[in-house]
């Protein structure tokens, strides 16, 4: 069953899986249990077999006591396993500063991601600023947010590294989705939302491991957004550190040039 | 009475039922209909669609192309007919109405033209729901759970959903109170709760539900009516920004409440939609099993105990939102309380199984097919119901699956049950064995072909709700031609129910004459005339014993009408 | 006569079309305004930061340079392209025969192209898919009835009217956020959008005093006031200088 799920990419991830599975394991136990006496009993007591029902039936206690298991074997899943992980996600964040912080705007149908820039400070938001050609998250281009990187569905993240993404969105409810981090976090408008994770498997490994060039790590919206929720398809490139900063200091080279900022904007 | 009264304003609640019923059953084709087509979209996106294609117009699929604004509106849609006006007419509406009297032998409803008017609240519901694919932008497209402020902003046929919304929340309203009271102040001599056929117990609970969970979400339907024809921001926080231009709203709301007022109806809903199918497959088992339903009382007092629990899980579907340790460990813990009950109820329904001298008619297949999937569905609610799984599973297909094989071929299973094992009692006549047999085999087969491949592609992390089955991302492609093979089950399904239509209408007509009651039963409703007359019964009615009493030691016949004295 | 009344070169058999129906409808004028708008000013740094065709792959493979955004086209000699010219006031009041030839919007490149589209009421608008990419034109008219319609790569085009007049509103793809593009629906044939060298001509105008307005995207409008007293060529000339920032 571990091959169904998307391939795992996250110090969480095996976690995960490990609950997914022993849940299923208790299902199926049950399943086949229930299975196996359901079959036994339609042949058994079929009528013709059977042309007398029995007005008792079963007399033994052993139901109540199969009861009482499953409900044991769902505590200890959800006291052992279950609280613990949700803990884990949300009340174990790393510190900022020993992380790499990113925020994500989500709007129809696209993920706006937003690095600090070289200061490690956001800058600010202003909703008057939003120019969807070249401001699509109204971000004030100066103090803090002068050096600020936004890219549009393109977010890169380094390896062995905490990722905090602050999620939010600009219109209405987007679900930050990302299949092998097994991450999933709706952007909600008016709320700010993190979550965190440590991606442990870079692109570039992960696509010699499958034998594919052209593997990436995908972000998908998974809450209805609008008509072309569908395609609404961001993605998520794994460096090690020194591409990571590579991959920044390519990114700030696009803010030079030009003679003076957004005068124009109200 | 004159034709009108007799047939189309009626207060009998026999013919009430059956106006629900056959509503219900056309509503049930047409929510189907409308996901063949999806089902088109989903196994050959971007192909034009065959024969009705270019019947559909441009604003839905040019040259025969369905647009995922269309897609959209069919799901909504879908859900939406499938759940409020297909089976929650024909569980409730339909099966309540006609047999709950009968069962607790009384001669109504406790109030007959309240009864009238729920079912044209619902009509109205219904033509407003089905006209609104005709408004300019279509039909409501923001998923059957219409989550603000993607809702708010929705083209008109989010408001003409709205409206329809609170006609048939009005109509299960009456028809709740209805039922409550029906079955408080009508009962037979005799006929003391815990004599109450299971069925009755299951609609009793459900409409308490029904009563107590619609107006949160009949409150939430006006306000979000305000918010997109008043101006009021109930749902809409301050700051949006909608392709790229400044939403005009005076804000300061809030998306989540949307979300929590949806689901505090919304889980409910579901056991409105599975407790009855269950009360008809207790009937419908211990008829054919010949014995009593095993553990009669705990299945009456787990399903009493679910009626509350359902109150108290609703933010289980609400995990991915930003939920805290607390607040999540609260709902999980609600949740899995939950299962103890459904486990009971499921093993009880297993467990009358032996010993039995089981006859294996169409009813009985049905409701014998009915526990393996709803167990099926049951069990996939588990990992669900963990916030920490939810993490992966959410909101993927594996949800879809699990709902409907709760719904599918689960309820809609029991539904069908319910029609065979209570044709002749509506008209005197039997439906086909053979036809039967013929309906029942390839739903089956078909109906696991359309669900199952539903689990692996929500292992694979396959949202719901994609306009191309998930195409566009890569991590879904291992699974994405599972959706041929779904949308070809799905069509075959649809053909394996010629033999049920052909059946009903033709067993309307020339079905095999049977008397009063054909299936040697024990409770009240087989105790009439059958069709029963305005009135229903013929004799008075004094209960003596429980509604179970087949195969009683020492009685000549194995079964014991409720209302005949044991011999001596 | 009016063959450069039309934003699109391609169209100038509609043009053809125009001057049979105006020979119809009555005499024709031969007085015209031209004119050149420039820009006097810096290049603010948004417009020289590419655009972020990475976002979707399919965009991204069809360039190979980096794309710039669109909101200020300067031509040699600082003169602006994107211009909206047109007679703002001053013309009779009567109804203007409606071209039947469709406006197009192309989108090709993941660019809209134009990016400034004048059109008649009830001129037919098309709108066509170039790259079998699913695009959503989505306008935002505030007279007129908007559209929202996704273009998956199979639907290679639709087609839509505005029935009432309004002046400049976007319509912009909601997949890929920097499209956008500018439609003025128009209730007379007298417009024009310039091109990078930021000439405009205005002809078939009837002797009379009009006020000419042109329209920029980022630096809204200037106008001019002029008269015709026959069949005569009036120049108006226009530089744009950048607004001065709200403090």
């Amino acid at each position: 069953m571990m091959n169904l799920l998307p391939d795992a990419a996250s110090a969480h991830a095996g976690g995960i899986d490990q609950i997914i599975v022993i849940v299923h394991w208790l299902m199926a136990i049950l399943f086949v249990g229930w299975g196996a006496f359901f079959i036994y009993v339609l042949v058994r007591f079929r009528q013709g077999r059977n042309p007398r029902a029995d007005y008792v039936g079963v007399k033994s206690k052993l139901s109540t006591w199969l009861e009482v298991a499953v409900a044991v074997v769902e505590a200890v899943i959800l006291i052992g396993f279950a609280v613990p992980i949700w803990a884990e996600r949300v009340d174990q964040r790393p510190p900022d500063e020993e992380a790499t912080v990113v925020r994500v705007v989500a709007q129809q149908f696209a993920w706006n991601i937003w690095y600090p820039g070289a200061d490690g400070v956001f800058g600010d938001q202003d909703i008057m600023l939003v120019d969807e050609e070249t401001n699509p998250i109204g971000l004030v281009r100066s103090g803090n947010g002068a050096d600020d990187i936004t890219t549009i569905n393109q977010m890169h993240l380094p390896v062995d590294k905490p990722a905090i993404v602050r999620i939010s969105s600009k219109d209405v409810i987007h679900s930050f989705n990302l299949p092998q981090m097994r991450i999933k976090q709706d952007a909600i408008p008016g709320l700010q939302i993190p979550v965190w994770f440590v991606p442990t498997v870079t692109t570039a490994e992960m696509r010699t491991r499958k034998g594919d060039e052209d593997y990436n790590y995908e972000i998908a919206c998974a809450q209805l957004c609008g008509n072309s929720h569908y395609s609404m398809r961001g993605f998520l490139t794994i460096d090690t550190p020194q591409e990571y900063q590579e991959w920044l200091d390519l990114e700030a080279t696009y803010l030079s040039g030009g003679d003076e900022d957004d005068f124009w904007a109200e | 009475m004159g034709f009108w009264r007799k047939y189309v304003f009626s207060i009998d609640h026999k013919v009430i039922g059956i106006q629900y019923a056959v509503t219900g059953l056309l509503f049930l084709s047409c929510g189907f209909c409308l996901m063949m087509l999806m089902r088109w979209q989903l196994a050959y996106p971007g192909q034009p669609i065959p024969f009705i294609g270019s019947w559909l117009g441009d604003t839905r699929a040019p040259g025969g192309i369905m647009l995922p604004d269309f897609y959209n509106q069919l799901g909504a849609m879908h859900g939406t007919i499938m759940v409020f006006l297909g089976v929650v007419p024909l569980a409730v509406g339909g099966f309540g109405n006609f047999v709950l009297p009968l069962q607790i032998g009384a001669v109504d409803m406790a109030f007959p033209k309240l009864n009238m008017i729920s079912y044209w609240c619902l009509f109205v519901g219904g033509v407003i729901m089905l006209g609104s694919f005709f408004l300019p932008g279509g039909a409501a497209q923001s998923g059957w759970t219409s989550y603000a402020p993607l809702a708010d902003i929705a083209p008109t046929g989010q408001t003409a959903w709205l409206f329809g919304m609170i006609f048939l929340i009005t109509s299960s309203l009456l028809g709740s109170m209805n039922f409550i009271v029906t079955t408080i102040q009508l009962r037979a001599k005799g006929l003391t709760f815990f004599r109450l056929p299971f069925f009755v117990w299951a609609q009793f609970v459900t409409s308490f539900l029904l009563l107590l969970a619609f107006p949160p979400l009949e409150a939430a339907g006006v306000l979000q009516l305000m918010d997109r024809l008043a101006g009021t921001s109930f749902f809409l926080p301050t700051g949006l920004v909608v392709s790229g231009e400044i939403l005009q709203v005076s804000g300061g709301g809030s998306p989540l409440l949307w979300q929590h007022l949806f689901w505090f109806l919304a889980h409910p809903e579901v056991y409105v939609l599975i407790l009855p199918a269950m009360g008809i497959v207790a009937e419908i088992i211990a008829n054919n099993t010949r014995k009593p339903l095993w553990g009669y009382r705990s299945m009456v007092y787990s399903v009493i105990v679910l009626g509350f629990l359902s109150f108290v899980v609703w933010a289980h579907h609400m995990f991915i939102t930003g939920m805290g340790t607390v607040m999540s460990s609260f709902f999980q813990t609600t949740t899995m309380i939950m299962s103890i009950p459904s486990v009971i109820l499921l093993s009880c329904l297993f467990i009358s199984l032996y010993g039995a001298s089981i006859r294996f008619n169409t009813p009985m297949l049905f409701a014998l097919a009915f526990l393996p999937m709803f167990g099926i569905g049951g069990l996939t609610g588990l990992p669900l119901g963990l916030s920490a799984p939810d993490i992966a599973l959410h909101d993927t297909y594996y949800v879809i699956g699990h709902f409907h094989y709760i719904v599918a071929p689960g309820t809609i299973f029991a539904l069908f049950a319910g029609i065979y094992y209570w044709f002749p009692k509506a008209t005197g006549r039997r439906m086909s064995e053979f036809l039967g047999k013929l309906h029942f085999w390839p739903s089956l087969i078909f109906m696991n072909g359309v669900f199952m491949p539903m689990f692996i592609q929500g292992f694979a992390g396959v949202s719901r709700r994609l306009a191309d089955g998930g195409v566009t991302y890569s991590f879904a492609g291992n699974v994405t031609p599972l959706n041929r093979m779904m949308s070809w089950s799905a069509w075959g399904l649809a053909l394996a129910q010629l033999p049920f239509i052909i059946n009903f209408f033709m067993s309307m007509r020339s079905g095999v004459k049977v008397g009063n009651n054909p299936w040697h039963a024990t409770t009240l409703e087989w105790q009439a005339p059958s069709p029963p007359p305005h009135g229903n019964f013929t004799q008075d009615i004094v209960v003596s014993h429980g509604p179970y009493e087949y195969s009683v030691p020492g009685q000549k016949e194995d079964f014991l009408p409720q209302n005949q004295p044991a011999e001596a | 006569m009016r063959n450069s009344l039309f934003p699109l070169k391609k169209t100038s058999h509609l043009a053809a079309t125009l001057i049979v129906a105006a020979a119809l409808a009555g005499p024709t004028f031969a007085g015209s305004i031209t004119g050149t708008v420039k820009y006097d000013g810096p290049v603010p740094a948004s417009m020289k930061r590419p655009l972020r065709m990475d976002a979707d792959p399919g965009c991204a493979m069809k360039h190979t340079d980096p794309v710039l955004p669109e909101g200020l086209v300067l031509g040699e000699g600082q003169t602006l392209g994107n211009v909206f010219v047109q007679i703002k006031s001053g013309l009779p009041d009567k109804e203007y025969p409606v071209p039947t030839e469709p406006v197009v919007l192309d989108q090709n490149g993941c660019k809209y192209s134009p990016h400034v589209i004048g059109l008649m009421v009830n001129q037919p608008f098309k709108i066509l898919n170039s790259d079998g990419l699913l695009h959503n034109v989505h306008s935002l008219p505030k007279i007129n009835t908007g559209f929202n319609r996704a273009m998956p790569g199979a639907v290679k085009e639709a087609e839509f009217k505005f029935s009432k007049p309004e002046f400049m509103f976007k319509v912009k793809c909601d997949v890929h956020p920097w499209m956008g593009a500018y439609i003025a629906v128009m209730s007379h044939p007298y417009f024009m959008v310039t091109g990078p060298d930021g000439k405009f001509t205005i002809d078939g105008l009837a002797p009379g005093t009009y006020e000419i307005e042109v329209w920029q995207e980022k630096l809204k409008t200037k106008s001019a006031t002029v008269t015709i007293a026959g069949d005569e060529a009036q120049t108006a000339d226009f530089t744009f200088t950048p607004p001065q920032r709200k403090k």
